[in-house]
């Protein structure tokens, strides 16, 4: 449902060509998973629309992957990867805070961290959690978006940071944001069509395998097996059985989303969109208003 | 630096006296308490640390004591450019700490082919008229004593003068380390981190913070972004560190002979108009003792001499004295931590000498 405080909804469908092109977005999450569940339709949209994207985990999953500390971060690292190059993100970058820890870190050095890469890659969206989002119980989720939404509008201020300037890389102001739905109750005024993109959403939710259940498929096909049965749904090998698990019993929310507005699948975002300005009020004003001297 | 009141020494200050030329000693006795004779040491013990002298004319020169370490050097000036295409960084707290502390070795370093950056990690607001004033006095302070010092560019981080341990240290040492990625700096001169008795919180973060940004910044895994960006890992192989006073208790294991760079120094000090004891304040005693119908002559006739004389004359004294120690006319201490020495090339040389054939 919608909040009454977020305006209309707005439906964003798929749009021919590629309007985007030129423009880069970012994709910060705090865990391997996050944007794989959150966003990994918006994500894989985005790009075939032209973004460039870039695909940022602010910590090192440690704590997730049932092996030890050290073998967790390798797991999730590499899965990283690999979530990355399922969705068409250009790179990936890792910060590896210590995972769940993130609320004892400085969020100036986090915040400084983003506002070089904002900079650097020339961010004009980013998609993360919503820093303001209710019934949010992970402190990485608070921290990273809350780092993520003041240095948005920072990148664009000369003064902060203004070394950067000194290796040629100048202020760049992020205008358009998109906040995950993350929680029940959160606030949205954007739903996106993702039916086309299903797939690849798929495809990057079935990398996690450290966390977000991506191969829970094989790891039930292997378990009927051992019983010497099997679940047709799940077809002939891991793959197939990973994705199709994640098909038909992990996707609830997106349908659900969905079938109000007609759409298979749908994602929920709050989308704030900064490129207008109040000068664009003044000058409309300037040029119906202005007189000769 | 925080601006407190000068308390003269007790038993140092009561050995260096004698050694004061008359109107300072009388001065300074008037204004010291009664001071202890020191006591002779007791049997089989060697003094570990040196009180030292002291002229009682600048609140901010030499610190209280030094250590000096068994391997003590005087790096005296070195002909031609020896360090051409090397960089350092003098990182300070405050405008006048480089000036007033290291003006002397950052000038010979210059004049020895290094390319200098000056880094100023607070914004100075506890001295001005008012804070925003002040800000403003020391934003180009910090400027002019870039370039009188030789330096190439100079830059200020902004951080709240006297509060800076509560800002996050690691975001200050981020800041740093892309700096010297940036700069491919090779040698760090700032406060020494473990200057003890330090008061000001200013000068410990900022010497922290530079001290760990050193070898981080060659780090491959420390901020890769960096290196996505096209900046290269930094090696800061070199260090000077100095102390302040009029606290302190420093290690030291280098002298190094600033005679003649003493009036770049100067310069650099009398640059730093908003704070500290040099800048204008030739100038103004010149006008005070002008309304009095007096002059002092050592200050000239104008006001860029009275400037100059001022600091070279008062200020600059406590350099003189420790350079006296060691011979030379003007001298800076300093704890230096060189380069490490190659550990693998020290095995490979055992090796090449000891191996045999099978």
């Amino acid at each position: 449902m919608a909040r009454a405080d977020v305006k209309e909804i707005v439906i964003d469908r798929d749009r021919p060509g590629q309007p985007h092109k030129g423009k880069v977005f970012a994709a910060v999450h705090a865990h391997l998973d996050d944007v794989p569940f959150y966003a990994g339709g918006l994500c894989a949209k985005l790009i075939r629309e032209g973004y460039t994207g870039y695909l940022i985990r602010t910590t090192n999953d440690e704590k997730c992957g049932g092996r030890t500390t050290a073998e967790n971060i390798l797991s999730n690292e590499q899965e990283h990867f690999k979530v990355g190059e399922s969705l068409g993100f250009k790179e990936v970058f890792h910060f590896y805070y210590q995972n769940h820890e993130m609320d004892n870190i400085s969020s100036l050095d986090i915040r400084a961290r983003l506002i070089f890469l904002f900079r650097f890659l020339k961010v004009d969206t980013v998609v993360t959690f919503n820093p303001w989002g209710h019934g949010e119980e992970n402190p990485d989720h608070s921290a990273t978006g809350r780092a993520v939404e003041e240095a948005a509008w920072m990148s664009g201020m000369p003064n902060d940071y203004h070394e950067h300037m000194e290796a040629g890389i100048q202020p760049h102001p992020v205008k358009e944001r998109y906040y995950f739905y993350a929680r029940p109750g959160q606030a949205f005024n954007r739903i996106v069509d993702i039916g086309s993109h299903i797939e690849k959403k798929i495809d990057s939710i079935a990398e996690c395998r450290s966390q977000g259940g991506g191969n829970h498929g094989s790891l039930l096909r292997a378990k009927l097996a051992a019983q010497g049965k099997r679940l047709p749904i799940l077809g002939n090998d891991d793959r197939t059985a990973d994705r199709e698990y994640i098909r038909h019993f992990m996707l609830d929310d997106e349908r659900e989303c969905g079938s109000p507005y007609g759409f298979a699948y749908a994602e929920r975002y709050y989308y704030i969109d900064q490129r207008g300005s109040e000068l664009t009020k003044v000058d409309d004003y300037v040029s119906k208003n202005a007189v000769a001297l | 630096m925080k601006r407190r009141k000068f308390l003269t020494q007790s038993a140092a200050a009561g050995a260096v006296a004698s050694a004061l030329p008359a109107p300072a000693a009388a001065q300074q006795q008037s204004r010291a308490p009664a001071a202890a004779s020191p006591l002779p040491l007791p049997a089989k013990t060697t003094a570990s640390a040196y009180a030292n002298k002291r002229s009682g004319w600048n609140p901010f020169t030499v610190p209280d004591y030094y250590s000096y370490a068994d391997d003590l050097q005087i790096e005296r000036s070195a002909k031609g450019k020896p360090h051409q295409g090397k960089v350092l960084a003098a990182v300070q707290a405050h405008s006048d700490d480089i000036p007033l502390y290291a003006g002397g070795l950052v000038a010979k370093l210059v004049d020895e082919g290094y390319t200098a950056y000056l880094i100023r990690i607070s914004n100075d607001e506890a001295a001005g008229k008012t804070l925003g004033y002040g800000v403003v006095q020391n934003e180009i302070d910090n400027r002019e004593v870039a370039k009188a010092l030789g330096c190439k560019k100079a830059f200020s981080f902004y951080y709240r003068n006297h509060r800076m341990d509560d800002c996050a240290e690691i975001e200050i040492r981020q800041r740093l380390i892309f700096l010297f990625r940036v700069l491919q700096v090779d040698t760090l001169i700032t406060m020494d981190p473990y200057n003890h008795y330090e008061e000001n919180p200013d000068h410990l973060v900022a010497g922290r913070a530079a001290e760990a940004a050193c070898w981080l910044s060659g780090a491959g895994k420390d901020y890769p972004e960096h290196y996505r960006a096209g900046l290269k890992p930094a090696r800061v192989r070199e260090k000077y560190y100095h102390a302040r006073s009029p606290n302190g208790h420093n290690l030291v294991n280098r002298i190094v002979d600033i005679g003649p760079y003493i009036d770049q120094k100067v310069r650099g000090n009398v640059a730093n108009k908003g704070k500290g004891p040099a800048g204008e304040a030739g100038s103004r005693l010149r006008a005070e003792l002008a309304r009095q119908g007096k002059r002092l002559p050592l200050l000239g006739d104008n006001d860029d001499t009275a400037n100059h004389q001022y600091v070279k004359h008062f200020l600059m004294e406590d350099w003189r004295l420790l350079g006296q120690r060691f011979g030379l006319q003007y001298a800076e201490a300093f704890r230096y931590i060189g380069p490490d020495a190659s550990h693998t090339a020290a095995i490979r040389k055992f090796v090449d000498a000891n191996a045999v054939k099978l």
